[in-house]
């Protein structure tokens, strides 16, 4: 059964659901309780990151420092053929950043109904995401 | 086991590639089975009742260690959990409730519901402000009405 929503995080989220001390650390905690209660309720939310996306973040699955997201069952997306095709090309004609490119790359093929971005930057998400449509939460 | 030792287990276990598997003796309802029989049998929403069950109770895990892994957190750092309100305004922006524009307007219905439904979810709160501002706007509607018209449509 594939996701009726699909939630992304980009960097900033990443940054902000690791680090208590980071400003929109309580913001980013209600989109994710937000998520996972309605995962319980319907099993059809999933909340995922892009793998150039946890790279740019810095975020290491080993490393004792990301205990707290590493908790969480959010699923990397790996940065396939498919995908390094669609980025490169998004990054060529956008110039944006490849972690950006790479949640263009995701949100255009999403196969879920819905797709939910938590971002920092509204606008970059909107241009990569080139006319699908994707619900664009800002942080 | 600590609760947190009991967390990264599951995940460690549900992240597991192991391809064994068990014979259960876990009992449930006959008329549940039936049930899952027939929705794979007739609406296909699985390969196989064992499959459907597998799947479910995989994504019910992943959801309820993800809550206990969040409540953990706010143990911790109770200055970060979310208020119902904060969480409506969460679900209103998700489902695209105009409402999420106006969080002042929910955190007065969250406060209002949570008296009567103290256990109220983030969506029982969107939803109960938006019948009240529906309301609110028919009567304001009414109220300007010519009463010339309103006596017409008696």
């Amino acid at each position: 059964m594939s996701a009726k929503r699909v939630v992304l995080l980009d960097n900033e989220a990443v940054q902000a659901l690791r680090d208590p001390a980071h400003r929109k650390h309580q913001r980013v905690l209600g989109e994710v309780e937000v998520a996972f209660k309605r995962a319980v309720r319907t099993q059809r939310v999933r909340v995922a990151v892009p793998s150039a996306v946890r790279v740019e973040a810095g975020w290491d699955r080993t490393s004792p420092a990301w205990a707290f997201a590493n908790r969480f069952p959010i699923t990397d997306i790996p940065l396939d053929t498919g995908h390094a095709d669609a980025a490169a090309s998004i990054v060529r004609r956008m110039g944006v950043s490849v972690a950006d490119a790479h949640l263009g790359a995701v949100i255009q093929a999403a196969g879920a109904d819905r797709v939910t971005v938590l971002t920092s930057d509204p606008g970059d998400m909107r241009r990569v995401a080139e006319g699908r449509r994707v619900d664009v939460v800002a942080l | 086991m600590t609760r947190e030792e009991a967390i990264d287990r599951i995940n460690e276990l549900l992240n597991s590639t192991d391809p064994a598997t068990v014979n259960t003796s876990m009992r449930i309802p006959r008329a549940l089975r039936e049930a899952a029989a027939l929705a794979v049998d007739e609406l296909g929403v699985a390969p196989s009742a064992t499959v459907m069950a597998a799947n479910a109770l995989r994504s019910l895990l992943e959801a309820t260690v993800a809550l206990a892994n969040l409540e953990l957190h706010y143990e911790e750092y109770p200055q970060f959990r979310p208020t119902l309100a904060d969480l409506a305004v969460v679900a209103a922006e998700w489902d695209g409730s105009p409402l999420a524009q106006q969080p002042d307007l929910l955190r007065r219905y969250a406060e209002e519901i949570v008296q009567r439904h103290p256990h109220a979810e983030p969506e029982d709160v969107v939803l109960w402000a938006e019948a009240r501002e529906y309301t609110a706007a028919e009567q304001k509607k009414d109220a300007g009405a010519d009463p010339a018209d309103q006596q017409g449509a008696a």
